[in-house]
């Protein structure tokens, strides 16, 4: 293989890990402080970028200008369905597990219902930025350059809001212990509510960066879901060095296996990364990371 | 109590048998699609009621038995009942190793485990040199309602046999005992990987032997409408719906959101996913143990009291 080649693979990878991760990071947040897998995650996800798609073809809002827009209004979904599915799971744990499941599952397909009908089953994309820089030998997309970037600042502003605020370590410290943390006076129900809105906010800011890289339909969530948990199970769950060099790696695979497999390998690539690491830890790496 | 189950399961199917060919193609029609979504819920059921795997990808069991029908009867020109038996038989085959493989999964994995495996398989399909890729097959045309129709109904008694069964066994009982602790089950001798697959294979067995009467039905194939997750949606629903776990609920949900489905899906397609979706979480948080238990408070005891897990 050419070294032109495997740099330029390379780069393309990490930059879409980039990505990835912030994808990955509002699942770990939701599922730290509320243990529901929230498999509507890429739904939400894949509602950011149909807007973001819209606004810009539309109006001419970048997805960059969009991102406050959309951390805003998917903090405010998370939220609202917190307060009103979520909150509602029964108390044993092993019962909460499968009725979160079903939830969200109900939640994934209710989103997708929606988005069809407001934006119709098109594949849309945003064409921002489409041009490459050209660094010797190798081409940077434009696009893929500033999601990373953005994607990468918004992530290190959530690890400062988690390490740094009252409010970061209050979510913190719900996720490490319940019961210590509801000792503490933390209000348990408050902070299922914030991860929520905190979550779908950087997942909504996420997907409006995955416009300027992929099309996308209603229909796409799922696909979205899947590459989320498999940068988590990747990267282990609480561990924020993890999340990075899970999407970093996924990223990689991606781009590889798109390249010398096909472009349905390199979506299918999350998937297989996901049942191949779950298969020598048949309980994830969610279980115990967390725990 | 189980004779007067099987004197109304009975009952049923033998409505279901004689009113059909009395009625109009659109009576057929009606028919067929609630027979077809009862049969798959009891096939759901199977794995996620009484083994307590919830699996949102078992359409793919569907989707073979389509393919085995359309590629069988287009390619090899086979005749499709011959077809449609050995897309239940791929089915049964195939969910044996991946019933091991994924069965090693637990809750949330395995769920979406399932849900990746449907997608996977429709990108296969899709990308594969002799399915016909994603824009189909065609069957030849012919009036095919009424054959896939029994076809359909022979499934569906077999499907709530097969229930009837796991509910009154002793392979039921380690099931459920698995369902509620697996480990527990396992320290007390329950072969559980063993049962685990056992029930994994017969509930893949139902939609395989399904999807082969649906493609036959329709005369056309393609993966997206094939390996859909909308189907595996609306199982989900009214298995949910009609109360997981228990031997009538796939019959009292699926029954009651067919029509639904099919008086909303052709011309709403969003607001009857919506419909389906919203479905699942308002059940869930009105009625979490659905329609059969909330009707028979001495089922629901039992239910109470197995399903703690559930």
């Amino acid at each position: 293989m050419h070294l032109e080649l495997a740099a330029q693979l390379t780069i393309d990878g990490l930059l879409l890990g980039g990505v990835f991760a912030l994808a990955a990071l509002g699942l770990n947040v939701i599922f730290g402080v509320t243990r529901i897998v929230n498999l509507a995650h890429g739904e939400i996800i894949v509602l950011a970028a149909l807007c973001a798609s819209v606004a810009f073809q539309q109006r001419g809002i970048t997805p960059i200008a969009m991102l406050p827009f959309a951390f805003v209004g998917g903090a405010v979904l998370g939220a609202i369905l917190e307060r009103i599915v979520f909150q509602r799971l029964p108390s044993d744990p092993a019962g909460a597990e499968t009725t979160s499941l079903l939830l969200t599952f109900g939640v994934a397909y209710f989103i997708v219902g929606f988005s069809l009908a407001v934006f119709t089953g098109d594949f849309r994309s945003t064409p921002y930025l489409t041009s490459g820089l050209q660094l010797g030998p190798i081409s940077i997309g434009e696009s893929r350059l500033v999601a990373f970037v953005a994607a990468i600042a918004i992530a290190g502003a959530l690890a400062v809001l988690l390490r740094a605020t009252p409010i970061g370590r209050a979510l913190r410290a719900a996720s490490q212990n319940l019961e210590g943390a509801r000792a503490c006076g933390i209000d348990i129900g408050r902070m299922r509510t914030i991860s929520f809105a905190l979550g779908s906010g950087v997942a909504a800011a996420a997907g409006s960066l995955f416009s300027m890289i992929y099309a996308v339909n209603p229909d796409s969530g799922s696909q979205f879901t899947l590459l989320s948990f498999s940068v988590v199970a990747l990267g282990g769950l609480g561990s924020y060095a993890g999340t990075l060099l899970g999407a970093a790696i996924l990223g990689l695979a991606v781009s590889f296996a798109g390249f010398f497999g096909s472009a349905q390998l390199g979506q299918v690539m999350p998937y297989v990364i996901f049942i191949a690491v779950l298969l020598f830890r048949p309980n994830g790496i969610l279980g115990k990371g967390a725990a | 109590m189980s004779d007067r189950r099987i004197a109304i399961s009975l009952v049923v199917l033998l409505v279901c048998a004689i009113v059909p060919p009395l009625g109009s193609g659109y009576v057929q029609s009606v028919f067929y699609i609630a027979v077809l979504y009862v049969a798959l819920s009891y096939g759901w059921n199977l794995i996620a009621g009484y083994a307590g795997y919830l699996s949102f990808g078992q359409v793919t069991f569907f989707g073979i038995g389509a393919y085995a029908v359309a590629l069988g009867v287009t390619r090899l020109h086979l005749p499709w009942l011959l077809c449609a038996f050995a897309g239940g038989a791929i089915a049964a085959i195939l969910a044996i190793p991946l019933g091991y493989l994924m069965l090693r999964l637990r809750g949330a994995f395995f769920a979406l485990g399932m849900l990746g495996l449907a997608q996977t398989t429709r990108i296969a399909t899709e990308t594969a040199p002799f399915t016909g890729g994603s824009s189909g097959v065609y069957l030849p045309p012919g009036s095919n309602t009424l054959p896939a129709y029994y076809w359909t109904l022979a499934v569906l008694a077999l499907a709530m046999g097969l229930t009837l069964w796991v509910d009154r066994s002793a392979f039921g009982l380690r099931l459920r005992a698995l369902r509620a602790d697996e480990r527990a089950a396992g320290t007390l001798g329950v072969d559980v990987t063993r049962f685990k697959v056992i029930a994994f294979v017969l509930s893949a067995i139902v939609p395989g032997l399904l999807g082969g009467g649906y493609a036959w039905y329709l005369t056309y194939v393609d993966p997206a409408s094939m390996f859909s997750t909308r189907i595996e949606l609306q199982t989900v629903a009214m298995v949910i719906l009609g109360g997981i776990g228990t031997y009538w609920g796939p019959l009292v949900g699926g029954a009651l959101m067919s029509q639904v489905s099919e008086s909303l899906g052709a011309r709403f397609p969003q607001g009857h996913l919506m419909i389906f979706g919203g479905l699942i979480v308002a059940v869930l948080i009105a009625l979490p143990r659905g329609i059969v238990p909330a009707i028979s408070p001495a089922r629901a005891r039992r239910a109470a009291r197995t399903a703690a897990a559930a």
